[in-house]
């Protein structure tokens, strides 16, 4: 039974609703948690299926991995799930300065279905988008797109394009003066590590 | 938050060996154990655990962009100076993060009070993230939980989320995964970090960490057919990587690493008087100073714990009524701070600490040990948890 229960509609819980291993021990390890008493389906075993996350749905659709409407839905689902305050300054004590922003008309319309509402929202890097392929016991089915957001929007930080974007430049800047004049030499190696055998686990 | 008995699953180890918990048992010692678990209320984890850890949070991550501004700050923490460029650097170019631990004093009643942080190598993670969570879902199964019983778990799920979102700025979707030889126990979280990152969509090979080549000239550092690293997970502490004899070529090289070098800032026990100066008098922060050579000697009601300590080694406390425990170890080469004591609640001779998660900026989900010392050690049993 394909579930279209947005997640905020279902009771709170604490636990995730089911869990998987791809390659630890023998096989896929896949459980799901109690299922609701109105539900006859049981489901047997879920795999996230290559979540990706987005900017936009243009971005979304652009990747050409789900169709348009899965873009939409799950935006529509992120924009409903983002927490919504009713000043800036509230919004802001509890996600820092500037990280918050009024949401657009099209993002208003889409979470509460009104275009004018005088809200705030931490702005939003991206969004989550990923199906969930569930074995249940009537055959296996496509169940609902999730999303989640991962990151504040605190700097750049989470902003991977720009992390990456930056590193590269500086490290190619640092280096290109270098590589000119050396000759590739042997790979060194047990460069790192060398002090597992005095101190033992690393685990904290 | 109580401390009940609970009959065992009869076939918990046989699973636990299926799903590659190879070390619930170490050097004959349990480890993992649900003969017993920690009940808690929804209000306590949400108001008392959950709530806090986001707070704390956010104060870490406003302290780490101080720092990242601070070369005074760098060396008050013992930041090795060749680093502070790439520390700084990946900051400030927002390279996410995937995860981090703190460890809390929690009694059931007040908020839960921080003992510190494990930001860069937290391990615990398959434990409270995946075999907790099946033991829940199986206790209701079999009828010795309720069926309203529920758990503060999303860890695994999020870690998935927040690897996915990594994976689409890494190239080829690759992402390396790292561990030193020799440990059992570091080399099954690290497979199920794989495992995650597999889920999550990645390519996720594995290299030990002495396998990792450097080729003089090279952008990247190699894996063992000599082709390039540009990404990878190292479940190895900055501040050994630092130390080593590669640790000089980090800021040369484009590989990105996860944690990023900015987690340095909190994966050292410096950053707790940081974070009392700076937030002094929050409830879940305990007092907190530096030590210095004029520091007077220990007085009860005190801690001493060396910035880059790990699974309790060379921690010193001196009880209220003043009874002194102790744990040796390595790291004694490194400065000192002191924490006021927080009595952990205890349970019979059994001493309980929270571990609490945050993934990507999110808290998550928590896991229990216990230890019949005051001091948390490798060998404190790990003991799942319900909300009922």
């Amino acid at each position: 039974m394909p579930s279209t229960e947005p997640s905020a509609h279902l009771p709170r819980r604490k636990r995730s609703a089911r869990l998987s291993l791809a390659m630890m021990g023998v096989g896929a390890f896949g459980l799901s948690a109690c299922s609701p008493p109105q539900s006859e389906e049981h489901v047997t075993d879920v795999s996230f299926d290559n979540p990706e996350s987005y900017q936009s749905v243009e971005d979304c659709v652009a990747a050409e991995i789900y169709t348009r409407s899965a873009c939409e839905t799950a935006y529509e689902a992120s924009l409903e799930s983002v927490p919504r305050f009713s000043s800036l300054e509230e919004c802001e004590a509890e996600h820092g300065e500037g990280a918050c922003v009024a949401p657009t008309a099209e993002q208003s319309q889409v979470a509460t279905g009104s275009s004018t509402g005088s809200w705030f929202m931490p702005a939003m890097m991206g969004y989550m988008v990923g199906s969930m392929m569930s074995n249940t016991n009537r055959g296996r089915a496509f169940e609902r797109v999730y999303q989640e957001p991962v990151y504040r929007n605190r700097q750049n930080q989470g902003n991977w394009n720009t992390a990456s974007n930056q590193a590269t430049q500086r490290v190619t800047q640092r280096n290109e003066a270098m590589r000119s004049s050396i000759v590739r030499q042997a790979t060194q190696r047990s460069g790192f590590g060398s002090r597992s055998s005095a101190r033992g686990g690393w685990g904290s | 938050m109580l401390r009940i008995d609970i009959a065992e699953r009869h076939n918990w180890k046989d699973l636990a060996h299926e799903l590659g918990f190879h070390f619930h048992t170490i050097d004959g010692e349990p480890y993992w154990k649900e003969d017993a678990y920690y009940q808690f209320t929804l209000e306590q984890v949400e108001r008392d655990i959950e709530a806090p850890t986001e707070a704390l949070h956010e104060m870490c991550m406003e302290l780490v962009d101080r720092v990242c501004n601070s070369n005074a700050l760098m060396q008050r923490l013992a930041l090795p100076e060749f680093m502070w460029d790439s520390i700084h650097d990946s900051w400030k170019a927002g390279q996410p993060h995937l995860y981090g631990r703190m460890d809390f004093a929690y009694s059931g009643d007040g908020p839960a009070k921080l003992l510190e942080l494990n930001y860069d190598t937290p391990t615990s993670l398959y434990e409270a993230g995946f075999f907790q969570w099946v033991w829940l879902e199986q206790a209701i199964q079999q009828g010795l939980l309720p069926r309203h019983a529920d758990q503060y778990n999303s860890i695994q799920e999020r870690m998935i989320n927040a690897m996915a979102h990594v994976g689409r700025g890494l190239e080829d979707a690759t992402l390396h995964f790292s561990c030193v030889k020799d440990n059992t126990e570091e080399r099954a979280t690290v497979h199920y970090l794989q495992d995650m990152a597999v889920q999550a969509g990645l390519k996720a090979p594995f290299i030990f960490m002495e396998d990792i080549g450097y080729q003089p000239g090279g952008d990247y550092f190699v894996d063992l057919d000599n082709q390039p690293i540009r990404a990878l997970f190292k479940l190895y502490p900055w501040e050994e990587m630092a130390d080593d004899a590669f640790g000089e070529r980090i800021p040369l090289m484009q590989t990105h690493w996860f944690e990023p070098p900015w987690k340095a800032v909190l994966s050292n026990k410096g950053i707790l008087p940081l974070l009392w100066e700076h937030f002094e008098g929050h409830p879940s922060l305990l007092p907190a100073f530096f030590e210095t050579s004029n520091s007077e000697p220990m007085a009860p009601g005190w801690v001493r714990k060396p910035f880059f300590s790990r699974e309790g080694s060379n921690i010193e406390l001196i009880t209220d009524a003043g009874e002194r425990e102790a744990v040796g170890g390595p790291y004694t080469d490194s400065p000192w701070i002191r924490q006021a004591y927080q009595p952990m609640p205890r349970f019979g001779d059994r001493h309980a600490l929270i571990g609490s998660w945050v993934v990507g900026d999110r808290a998550c989900g928590m896991g229990v040990r216990e230890d019949v010392g005051r001091i948390t050690k490798d060998t404190s049993c790990f003991v799942p948890h319900a909300i009922v």
